[in-house]
């Protein structure tokens, strides 16, 4: 833990970033699932793992390799301010700044994603340079198990591991969905975990969706010395939001009459008030 | 006169380029996959090791980590043969290095720099079809924003490689290696980025070149003097952006053009000049010279312009028609 934070704040913290999530994706539909189940680490990265810089940025690095996960960004950055709401509701509307998948240089996205697999090398090359000035930023990429398809990707796993980069870190969002299916069905690529140890990483199988797991995750990532670290999270795309699991069995968009967004919403203020109310006990 | 007039040649002009710009400029990062020997980055690698780095044979990897090294604060400067870092890895080249300044991006003005340059371009590789690469103008002439470069000589190439690495966006030069003419006096000639530089004035034929057809463009106005065919030499080594109404100028000031260039005759320095000449409409006629349609074959170089028409006698004979 880095700010101190404690897990049930950070719990409110994720149900909230679900919250903004819904509330996005109910104007015109969206990438809902992959927001929802990426909520618990988007709090933990943005609330407690990325160090804050003096601009009231981050001085550690995150980079998106998939930019259907862009919700994700969008709900933590409502959390942290630095995106309005009302800005971020016109998500997927024509002329919007709010790229669904957004390109290098917007608020929060530091790579053109959406072409696939292309983040892992474009982190590896950013850790490689920040070590090379001798700064101590980390650098974080989320990028996806149907990503691990793209020859690309292993091509960074090879460097990144020969780098010896331990300030990189790697997210798989190992979700087990991609555009066609499921991903074992697609094109297998388990197991995961072993296939990073033996590109020279130190890895680490978690749910992707407990907070005190992240937690003890990123502190075992910071502390990996020599190797650089990957965080394989076999999330789920409706996590959280049990109306998501119902209406969405291929889960990858999710269009804005598909679902009972209200029921979802409804779900979420009864988690945040039990959580409210932990809080006060 | 910008010509040097004596027959001198630079046995390896990369390696004395990348050395000297990397002992003045500490931010940069001479990138290879396993080719740094075949593209002559031998003096960096031995002498300034942390100025260099080799991601092994991968390309994509090698422009998507450049791509990361220039967000780091560095000046990436990735150098391949011209097939692989154009055709193999063209995504990252687009994407990763092509994206991130220039209108319709997040970053209208200003940007970091990425470059990639590109050895044994079109025809000047001896492995025939999968080392040569006669379309990568034409392939990153048409990224938005990008800079395209294909010098004559290594006096260009240093002036074009020294103005990249100030340069937002994506670079894409075409590099020379080995025994290389010094064809540029270095007193005289000032590169300045898409200026376009009258090598012979006369009248009649105007032949617009750049890169290795400059070169086949001097042998051949060589010849055609003999012969007292009269003509002009402009030489174009901005491909993209290029003053056009330089181009303009020197079209319209002749009654026919003749494009030499090391690459397809669609979609590179020929058809550059077409688009720009029918912009202003009725202008001269333009014959395109370079590879037709065709795969070159493969050998020495003086093998493969003869097989294919592009040596200065086929050449001089062909325009020697052609004013007739």
């Amino acid at each position: 833990m880095r700010r101190n934070q404690s897990v049930n704040d950070l719990a409110v913290i994720a149900a909230r970033i679900r919250r903004h999530v819904l509330e996005i994706c109910r104007q015109r539909g969206g990438y809902a699932a992959q927001g929802v189940a990426l909520a618990d680490i988007a709090a933990v990265l943005y609330f407690d793992e990325l160090r804050p810089d003096a601009d009231g940025w981050f001085k550690d690095r995150f980079v998106l390799s998939n930019g259907h996960d862009a919700i994700m960004v969008y709900g933590a950055l409502a959390e942290t301010g630095h995106y309005g709401m009302d800005v971020l509701k016109t998500y997927n509307a024509d002329g919007t700044s709010v790229d669904q998948s957004p390109i290098e240089g917007q608020l929060g996205f530091e790579i053109t994603a959406g072409s696939l697999g292309q983040g892992p090398s474009q982190s590896a090359g950013l850790a490689w340079s920040l070590r090379r000035q001798g700064l101590d930023e980390r650098v974080y990429c989320l990028f996806s198990d149907g990503e691990l398809q793209e020859g690309n990707v292993w091509e960074a796993a090879m460097f990144a591991g020969h780098q010896k980069l331990d300030n990189l870190c790697f997210i798989i969002d190992n979700n087990d969905m991609q555009a066609s299916g499921q991903v074992a069905d697609v094109l297998a690529v388990e197991p995961v975990p072993e296939k990073f140890e033996a590109f020279g990483f130190k890895s680490r199988r978690i749910n992707g969706t407990g907070i005190t797991e992240l937690l003890d995750a990123f502190e075992e990532a910071r502390a990996t010395k020599g190797r650089p670290y990957a965080m394989i999270c076999d999330t789920r795309l409706w996590a959280g939001i049990n109306c998501l699991q119902k209406a969405l069995p291929m889960a990858h968009y999710t269009a804005r009459t598909a679902v009972d967004w209200d029921e979802g919403l409804t779900e979420i203020g009864a988690t945040l008030m039990e959580l409210e109310a932990k809080r006060r006990e | 006169m910008l010509l040097t007039g004596e027959r001198q040649f630079d046995s390896a002009p990369f390696d004395s380029i990348s050395y000297d710009l990397c002992t003045r400029r500490g931010d940069v990062v001479v990138m290879s996959a396993d080719l740094s020997k075949y593209c002559q980055v031998v003096r960096v690698k031995k002498e300034l090791p942390e100025q260099h780095l080799d991601v092994g044979m991968a390309e994509q990897n090698l422009l998507a980590v450049a791509a990361g090294v220039a967000k780091g604060g560095l000046v990436p400067v990735a150098t391949c043969f011209a097939c692989y870092i154009t055709r193999r890895a063209y995504d990252q080249l687009l994407i990763c290095m092509g994206t991130g300044s220039g209108a319709g991006t997040n970053v209208e003005t200003g940007g970091l720099t990425n470059i990639a340059i590109g050895f044994t371009p079109g025809i000047t590789n001896p492995a025939r079809i999968h080392h040569q690469a006669a379309e990568d103008l034409g392939m990153v002439r048409a990224i938005p924003n990008a800079t395209v470069i294909d010098p004559v000589d290594p006096t260009d190439f240093r002036a074009a490689l020294d103005i990249a690495v100030d340069l937002p966006g994506l670079t894409y030069i075409r590099g020379h290696r080995g025994n290389t003419p010094l064809i540029l006096d270095p007193d005289k000639f000032t590169f300045e980025l898409g200026k376009t530089y009258t090598l012979k004035a006369g009248k009649g034929i105007g032949i617009i070149a750049s890169g290795h057809g400059t070169q086949w463009a001097l042998e051949t106005s060589e010849l055609l003097s003999e012969r007292g065919v009269d003509h002009s030499l402009l030489h174009v080594p901005t491909i993209k952006p290029v003053n056009e109404k330089e181009v303009s100028d020197f079209a319209f000031a002749h009654d026919q053009i003749v494009t030499i260039e090391n690459h397809q005759i669609v979609t590179g320095l020929g058809s550059l000049v077409a688009e720009i000449v029918s912009d202003t409409g009725g202008g001269p006629r333009i014959t395109r010279i370079g590879l037709a349609n065709r795969w070159a074959p493969g050998g020495t170089l003086a093998y493969i312009r003869a097989q294919l028409g592009l040596d200065a006698e086929v050449l001089a004979s062909r325009l020697a028609g052609l004013a007739s």
